[in-house]
C-alpha cells in the first residue's frame, strides 16, 4: 500500500502529511535558547581542569593559589563530593564527578573552578597544582587483555570491562556442514557523536537544598538519577530542566557529566548559578564516542549461498570508564543476524578498559560496525561462490513473522520490499559489473530495533491537558533532540483529538513537571512514547466523546474528531466545534479534560549479557544502494548516488522520516570515509573540526541523485503503524560504500575509515599481483 | 593594558555604544553583551559556520573576528532577518523544507544564504553547495538545506517581478 | 597541545598608514604581532602558540588593500587583499585564472571574506595554498620597515617551517608579479580528503610559457604544497621540461622527478609515502592542465564571468 492509500483508507487528517518541525521557526530566527544561551543574574563561569597524563595516581592537589585569584569564587576537587560511584548498570558503575585518587585517561576531570568571567576561570586552572605519580598505561585492548598489562580497575581482571556471550543452535556443527567457510577480521575506528552544540549546563543549588540543572540533555531523567546518585542526595531535591538541544546522538547528553556535578556543587559553594560550557576540543578529547572494534567474523554457507552458521568475536576498546558499555557490547550480537536467517549463531564480545577516552553509545549504537563486517563479508562470499550478491541476500532474508534464534519476534519486516525498491530504482542490473572502471555500485541490508526493553525502567508516559480554547498541552518525558519528537508526538495527539498540529504545545522536559521517561535513544521515542501519547489522547477523547454524544444525540462510536470539529459520521452537519465541546465537558465533569497514557513492551526485559528473549516490540529493515566514483590515481571517493529504502512501518511525518534517513546516512558516510579520532599514546591528535572531518554539503550527491523510499508495513505494535526511522537507515551505509568501492576498483578495505591512501595501496597491490 | 575600550557597533540596524575588552571576539559581544544568541558558539575555529553573521553583507565567522574591528560596519544576525515580526523568506523556506532539525547550525546557514542570494539571486545547485560548504550540519539535512535555498531563491525572484 | 582558551589580553593598535605600522613594529619589537584577517592568528592565540602584548590591526590601513596593473603590465596585489577580492578581481581572473581559483578555495566563503594573501604568505606553513601558484609565477614580495624597503623573491622567502624572511620589525606590503610576454598557462591542484575546506594534503602548481615556435615549453615552473618543510619549487622537474613539448610522457617524467625532489613528512595526518604518490599525480595533472591552456586558448584561459571561481564548479573545468 502507498502512503496516500493508507491515509485515504484510515481517514487521517494529520498523520502521514509532511509537517515542518514545530520549533523550526524559533530555531531559524535564532530565538531558541540552547543551554549556552542561558544567562542568569550573578551567574559564574565554570571550567574544568583535566589530566595531562593517561594513567597516574593523584598524590596531592593544591588549590590555594587559585582560590586567592581575584574573581575566583570557588574551587572544587573530588573531596567536595561524597565519593559515590555513579553510572548506568549497578555492576559496572565507575564514574566519579571528579577523579579521586587516580586518573585513567588524558582529559579526565580532576578539579573545577567558578569565577566571575571565563578569563579568570582559565587563569585559575593554571594556578591549581596537581602532583601526579605516573603509572604505566595501556592503550590497545589486545595489550590490555594480557596478564601483565597495567590494570585500570581491581574489579576487572584482564581489563575486561564487560562481556556478552551467547550461542544458539550449534555453530561448530553448522560450520562443519557448510560448503564454504570464510573468516575475516574487520576494524572500525573511534568516532565522535559530533553534535554541533557542545555540552553545556547551568547549575543552581538553593539554600533550601533544591538543586536545579538546566542542560541540553537528551535523557534528562538519566541525568536526574545520575546526579542524585553521585551527589548522594534525594532525587526529589533535584530538578533537571531541558533546554533546546543542538544535536545529541547519545554520549554525554545522555548521562550526568563532570560539568553537571561541578556546576551544582560550585553553586552550593558560591550561592550563585554556575554555567559550564565545553569548548569543542574538550568535547573531542573527553570520552563519549563510538567503540572502535576488531570484529572477527566466521561464516559458513551452502554452495547456493544459504547461510548456515556464524561465529563472531569482538574486541572493543572501552576506554577508561564503563559508561553504558555493558549494553554496547551486547548490541552487536543483537544486530548480527537480524536481517538474515542464520540457524546457528555464536557470539563472544569483550569490552576492554584502556587508558583512552571512554566509549559508549552513538547513533545506532554499534550497528554500523557489525553491519560493515557482515555485509562486506556477504559480498566476498558471493564473489567467491560466483553468486549474485542481491540474490544471496534475498535467499537468506527474513520476513515478518520470523523468530530469530535468540528469540526476537519480527512482527513486520519489509526487507525484501526494500531490496526490490532500491534494486529497481538504482538500475542495479544495468550497473553492477557494467560500469566503467573507477565507477562502482554497492549495497547492504540491515535491521534495527524500535526501542529495547533491556533495562529495568523502560516505559514511556504521556499527559494531555486540554485547554478551554481547544488547544492541547502535551507532556511526555522524551526530549526533542532535533529528531522531530515534538512534532510527531504532537501529530499523534492532534490526529486522535481532531485538532491541528499547531493547536498542540509540546513541553520541554522538566523532571519536576513532565512524566518519567528513559530518554531519547534506542530509536524508541516514536513507538514507545508515541503509543503513550496515543493512549493519553484517547483517554481525553473518551471524556469528550461522552459529552458530545449526549449533545449531538449520537452513539459515541459514530463520532468523528477532525479539523477542530466533532461530528456524526453519517451526518457531518450534526456537529460542534472542538473548543465548545471542551468547555461543555469541563462544565459537565467539573474538572479540566486531561488524559494519561503509558506504554511498555509486553515482553520481559532480557539480560544484556546475551540473554534469550524479544528485544523490542518492532523491528525495522533497511536496504541501501550507493554509487561511487573513485579517482584511481589518488584514491579519492565521490558519492554519486544514494538509494535508501527503509521500513519505518508507516511514516507518520514523512518530512521527518526523510530527515532522519539522510541524517543516519550522512553520519555513517562520515564514518566510512572521513572520520577518525586519532590517539597517540592516549593523546587525541585531532581535537578540532579542522582535522576531525565530518561530511560537508559538498560531499553528498546532488539533490536529484538522492532517492529515499519509505516501505510501509503498518506494524501492529506501533502508533498508527510506525516503527523507528532514525538509526536503521544508516546501518548498512558503511558496508554499501565499501562494496561500491570494491566494485569500482577491486580493492576490498576491511578497516575504517576507507581512506584514499588505503584505496591507493590496494590498487598498487593488485597491480603488482597481476602478472 | 586597557581592560575595556569604548566602541560603537551597529547590529541589525541598531547602534550600540559598548565598553568592551579589546580582545573580545564579535561572537562573544553579540552573545554576552547584546543577548543575540542566534550566532552559536561551536567550534570557535572557523570550521563549522554556526557563528556566521554578515558584515556589510559579507558572511564571516564571528568567532574569528575582533569586535573592535567590526566598528563602523553593518552587522546582521539571524535575528535581524526578521522584519515586523515576520521571518524572512529564507527562514520560512528552511522550516518548510525540513532543513531544520536540531537547529544549531540553522541561524548561521540562514545568514550565509542571505549573503549568497543577495549577491547571486539565481545560484546553480553547485554554487549553493559551495557557498554553504563551510557549514556543518550533523543532523545531515544537507539535501533539505539545498532544497530550501533553491526554494528561497525562487520565492525572492518571484517577489522581485511582483508575482 | 594546549586546549582552546579565551584570547590572551593585548593592547590593540589601529594604524592608518604603512609608516605608522612600521613605527609601531619598531617601537614594540618582539612584543607586537601583525593581524591581517586573523583567521590563523586568532586560533594560534587561543592555543597560546602566540601571545603578543600588542596587536597591530592591519584592516585599518587602506593602502595595503589593492589589486592593480602596473605600467609595465605587471600585477601587484596588496597584502590585505582578501581571498574573495582576489578571486573576484577581473584582472586576476583574466591574467591568472588559476590564482583566482586558488583564492576561491581558501576554505569556506566565510573564510574568503576575511583571510588575506599577506597573512597566507606570512604564516609560513607549508600547507597553505597561495605560495605554490605564486612561486610558479616568480612572484616577489615587498617588505617594509623603518629601516627601508626590500624586494624579496618568494623563492627564497621561506626559510623553514613557520620561518620566513620577514624580520620582526618588517611588514609585507605587496606581492609583485612581473608581466609575461609569451603565451602562458597555469594550474594549481590540491588534494584533501573531503571535497572542500580541508587542509591541503598535497598540492601542485604549474606554470608554462610557450616558446615563440608555438610548440615547446620555453619555461616551466612547478611548486608544491605540503611536500617539504616549506612551499617548494621543484627545479629538477622544471628543467626536465624546458625546451620540450609537454607530452604525456614528459608530464609523467616531471611528476616522477618532482616526487623525488619532494620531502614530505609522515604525520598522523598522512604518510610521506602517500604524499609522494600524490605529488606525482598532481604535478602531472597540473602540467597537463597548464599545457592545455597554453596550447588551446589565446590568453591564459579566459575566466568565465562567474560569481565564484571555485574548482568544484563544473564550469571552471575539470581537475585532472
Ligand atoms: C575554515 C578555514 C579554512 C581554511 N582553508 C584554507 C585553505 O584552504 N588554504 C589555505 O591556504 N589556508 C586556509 N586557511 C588558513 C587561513 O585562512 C589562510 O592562511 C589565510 O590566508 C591567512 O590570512 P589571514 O589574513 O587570516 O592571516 P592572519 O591570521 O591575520 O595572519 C597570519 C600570520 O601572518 C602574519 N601577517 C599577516 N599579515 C602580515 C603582513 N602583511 N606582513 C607580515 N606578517 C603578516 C601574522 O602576524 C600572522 O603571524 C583556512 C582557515 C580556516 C579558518
Amino acid at each position: 500500500m502507498t502512503l496516500e492509500e493508507v491515509i485515504e483508507r484510515e481517514g487521517y487528517s494529520v498523520i502521514g502529511r509532511p509537517t515542518p518541525k514545530k520549533d523550526g521557526w524559533i530555531k531559524a530566527t535564532g530565538e531558541a535558547k540552547f543551554a549556552d544561551d542561558l544567562y542568569f543574574p550573578g551567574m559564574l563561569h565554570g571550567k574544568l581542569l583535566r589530566s595531562p597524563l593517561p594513567h597516574a595516581r593523584i598524590l596531592h592537589i593544591d588549590t590555594s593559589r587559585a582560590e586567592k585569584l581575584p574573581g575566583v569564587r570557588g574551587v572544587v576537587t573530588a573531596k567536595d563530593f561524597p565519593g559515590i560511584l555513579y553510572g548506568d548498570f549497578a555492576h559496572t558503575r565507575d564514574y566519579l564527578p571528579l577523579a579521586q585518587d587516580r586518573v585513567r585517561y588524558i582529559g579526565e576531570e580532576v578539579a573545577a573552578v567558578a569565577a566571575t568571567d571565563m578569563d579568570t576561570a582559565e587563569e585559575a586552572l593554571d594556578l591549581i597544582c596537581v602532583e601526579y605519580e605516573p603509572l604505566p598505561a595501556v592503550f590497545s585492548p589486545e595489550e590490555a587483555m594480557q596478564p601483565e598489562a597495567p590494570q585500570l580497575y581491581d574489579r576487572a581482571p584482564n581489563n575486561i570491562a564487560s562481556k556478552s556471550e551467547f550461542h544458539y543452535g550449534d555453530v561448530e556443527k553448522g560450520l562443519a556442514e557448510s560448503d564454504y567457510v570464510r573468516e575475516d577480521t574487520f576494524e572500525t575506528q573511534s568516532m565522535k557523536q559530533g553534535m554541533l552544540e557542545p555540552h553545556a549546563c547551568v547549575g543552581l543549588w538553593e539554600g533550601s537544598g533544591k538543586i536545579t540543572l538546566w542542560s541540553c540533555k537528551s535523557s534528562p531523567y538519566v541525568v536526574w538519577r545520575h546526579l542524585a546518585m553521585g551527589l548522594g542526595v534525594d532525587p526529589g531535591n533535584i530538578r533537571v530542566i531541558q533546554t533546546y538541544i543542538g544535536g545529541s546522538f547519545s554520549g554525554g547528553k545522555q548521562e550526568g557529566m563532570p560539568m553537571d556535578f561541578c556546576a551544582v556543587i560550585l553553586s552550593k559553594k558560591t550561592g550563585r548559578p554556575v554555567k559550564f560550557v565545553h569548548t569543542m576540543d574538550e568535547v573531542l578529547v573527553i570520552g563519549h564516542m563510538r567503540h572502535s572494534m576488531k570484529i572477527r567474523l566466521k561464516t559458513g554457507v551452502k554452495r547456493d549461498g544459504t547461510l548456515v552458521a556464524q561465529h563472531c568475536r569482538i574486541i572493543a576498546n572501552g576506554g577508561a570508564h564503563a559508561s553504558i558499555g555493558q549494553l554496547s557490547i551486547f548490541l552487536p550480537g543483537l544486530g548480527l543476524n537480524l536481517p538474515y536467517r542464520v540457524p546457528n549463531v555464536q557470539m563472544e564480545s569483550y569490552r576492554i578498559y584502556t587508558n583512552t577516552g571512554f566509549a559508549g553509545a552513538l547513533r545506532s549504537h554499534t550497528q554500523p560496525q557489525i553491519c560493515f563486517a557482515r555485509e562486506s563479508q556477504i559480498e566476498m562470499i558471493a564473489k567467491e561462490l560466483d553468486l549474485d550478491p542481491v540474490e544471496m541476500r534475498r535467499k537468506n532474508a527474513r520476513a515478518g513473522g520470523d523468530v530469530t534464534p535468540s528469540g526476537f519476534k519480527l512482527g513486520t519486516f519489509g526487507f525484501l520490499d526494500g531490496l526490490d525498491r532500491v534494486i529497481e530504482a538504482s538500475g542495479w542490473r544495468e550497473k553492477y559489473g557494467k560500469l566503467p572502471r573507477g565507477r562502482g555500485i554497492g549495497m547492504a541490508g540491515s535491521g534495527m530495533i524500535s526501542g529495547a526493553r533491556l533495562m529495568s525502567h523502560s516505559a514511556s508516559s504521556a499527559q494531555i491537558k486540554i485547554r478551554e480554547d481547544g488547544t492541547v498541552a502535551l507532556m511526555t518525558g522524551s526530549a526533542d533532540i532535533g529528531q522531530g519528537a515534538d512534532t510527531v508526538l504532537s501529530m499523534i495527539a492532534a490526529e486522535v483529538l481532531g485538532v491541528r498540529v499547531d493547536d498542540v504545545t509540546y513541553a520541554m522536559i522538566d523532571s519536576d513537571v513532565t512524566p518519567l521517561d528513559p530518554g531519547a535513544f534506542s530509536s524508541r521515542v516514536t513507538l514507545w512514547t508515541g503509543n503513550a501519547v496515543k493512549q493519553a489522547a484517547e483517554d481525553a477523547r473518551k471524556q469528550l466523546e461522552e459529552v458530545a454524544a449526549q449533545k449531538l444525540k449520537a452513539d459515541p462510536k459514530h463520532l468523528v474528531f477532525r479539523d477542530r470539529r466533532v461530528y456524526v459520521r453519517h451526518d457531518p452537519q450534526r456537529g460542534m466545534d472542538f473548543a465548545s465541546l471542551v468547555r461543555s465537558t469541563q462544565n459537565r465533569l467539573g474538572h479540566p479534560v486531561m488524559g494519561q497514557g503509558s506504554y511498555t513492551s509486553g515482553d520481559e526485559p532480557i539480560a544484556v549479557q546475551g540473554g534469550y528473549g524479544n528485544a523490542s516490540p518492532a523491528y525495522s529493515a533497511s536496504v541501501v544502494v550507493v554509487e561511487v566514483e573513485v579517482d584511481e590515481e589518488t584514491g579519492h571517493v565521490t558519492l554519486a548516488g544514494i538509494w535508501n529504502a527503509s521500513d519505518c512501518g508507516f511514516p507518520l511525518n514523512p518530512m521527518a522520516v526523510a530527515g532522519q534517513s539522510m541524517g543516519a546516512f550522512t553520519m555513517s558516510m562520515g564514518q566510512a570515509l572521513y572520520e577518525n579520532l586519532i590517539r597517540i599514546e592516549g593523546q587525541v591528535m585531532n581535537p578540532s573540526f579542522r582535522d576531525y572531518k565530518m561530511p560537508l554539503i559538498v560531499d553528498l550527491p546532488k539533490v536529484e541523485n538522492v532517492h529515499l523510499f519509505d516501505i510501509i508495513t503498518n506494524d501492529p505494535n506501533g502508533p498508527f503503524g510506525a516503527k523507528e526511522a532514525g538509526q536503521g537507515p544508516g546501518d548498512g551505509v558503511i558496508a554499501a560504500l565499501a562494496n561500491a568501492i570494491y566494485n569500482a576498483t577491486g580493492v576490498r578495505v576491511k578497516s575504517l575509515p576507507i581512506s584514499p591512501s588505503k584505496i591507493l595501496s590496494g590498487l598498487e597491490e593488485s597491480r603488482s599481483n597481476k602478472p | 593594558m586597557k581592560q575595556r575600550v569604548p566602541i560603537s557597533l551597529t547590529v541589525n540596524g541598531e547602534i550600540h555604544e559598548l565598553f568592551i575588552p579589546p580582545w573580545q571576539l564579535l561572537l562573544d559581544t553579540l552573545r554576552d553583551e547584546l543577548g543575540l544568541t542566534g550566532a552559536k558558539r561551536c567550534c570557535i575555529e572557523g570550521q563549522c559556520g554556526a557563528c556566521t553573521v554578515l558584515i556589510d553583507g559579507k558572511p564571516i565567522n564571528s568567532c574569528l573576528y575582533l569586535t573592535i574591528e567590526a566598528q563602523n560596519q553593518e552587522i546582521v544576525t539571524a535575528e535581524g532577518l526578521v522584519e515586523d515580526g515576520k521571518p524572512h523568506p529564507i527562514q520560512k523556506a528552511f522550516v518548510e523544507r525540513g532543513a531544520v532539525q536540531c537547529g544549531f547550525c540553522t541561524p548561521g546557514l540562514v545568514v550565509a544564504t542571505k549573503a549568497l542570494l543577495d549577491q547571486n539571486p539565481n545560484p546553480t545547485e553547485d554554487e549553493i553547495r559551495i557557498a554553504l560548504s563551510g557549514h556543518l550540519c550533523r543532523c545531515g539535512a544537507y539535501v533539505q538545506i539545498t532544497e530550501a535555498v533553491m526554494a528561497a531563491a525562487r520565492e525572492t525572484a518571484q517577489k522581485e517581478v511582483g508575482v | 597541545m594546549n586546549y582552546l582558551r579565551e584570547l590572551p589580553k593585548f593592547e590593540y593598535l589601529a594604524p592608518q598608514s604603512i609608516p605608522e605600522v612600521c613605527e609601531m613594529l619598531a617601537a614594540h619589537e618582539g612584543e607586537a604581532k601583525l593581524m591581517a584577517g586573523g583567521t590563523d592568528l586568532i586560533i594560534m592565540m587561543r592555543r597560546r602558540e602566540v601571545v603578543p602584548h600588542y596587536l597591530i590591526g592591519l584592516k585599518s590601513v587602506p593602502e595595503l588593500n589593492f589589486i592593480r596593473e602596473e605600467k609595465d603590465g605587471g600585477l601587484t596585489i596588496g597584502a590585505m587583499a582578501t581571498s574573495w577580492e582576489i578571486q573576484s578581481s577581473s584582472l586576476v581572473r583574466q591574467r591568472y585564472d588559476f590564482l583566482a581559483k586558488t583564492a576561491a578555495d581558501i576554505g569556506s566563503i566565510e573564510n574568503l571574506h576575511v583571510s588575506t594573501i599577506g597573512g597566507n604568505l606570512c604564516d609560513g606553513f607549508p600547507c597553505v595554498d597561495f605560495p605554490a601558484p605564486l612561486l610558479t609565477l616568480d612572484a616577489k614580495v615587498k617588505l617594509v620597515s623603518q629601516r627601508g624597503e626590500r624586494i624579496v623573491p618568494l623563492d627564497g622567502f621561506y626559510l623553514g617551517y613557520q620561518k620566513t624572511a620577514v624580520e620582526p620589525d618588517e611588514l609585507l606590503t605587496e606581492i609583485q608579479i612581473l608581466p609575461h610576454n609569451h603565451r602562458y598557462g597555469g594550474a594549481y591542484i590540491k588534494f584533501h580528503d573531503r571535497h572542500a575546506i580541508d587542509i591541503t594534503t598535497t598540492g601542485a602548481g604549474a606554470f608554462i610559457t610557450l616558446d615563440s615556435d608555438g610548440q615547446t615549453a620555453r619555461d616551466v615552473k612547478i611548486a608544491l604544497t605540503t611536500s617539504a618543510p616549506v612551499p617548494l619549487r621543484v627545479k629538477g622537474a622544471e628543467a626536465a621540461l624546458c625546451g620540450r613539448k609537454v607530452t604525456e610522457e614528459a608530464t609523467e617524467e616531471a611528476g616522477r622527478i618532482a616526487s623525488e625532489e619532494a620531502s614530505p613528512r609522515t604525520s598522523w595526518r598522512s604518510t610521506a609515502e602517500f604524499r609522494t604518490k600524490l605529488v606525482q599525480v598532481l604535478v602531472r595533472r597540473a602540467l597537463r592542465q597548464a599545457w592545455r591552456k597554453v596550447t588551446t586558448s589565446s590568453s591564459s584561459g579566459a575566466a568565465p564571468d562567474l560569481w565564484l571561481m571555485h574548482p568544484l564548479d563544473p564550469r571552471i573545468g575539470e581537475n585532472r
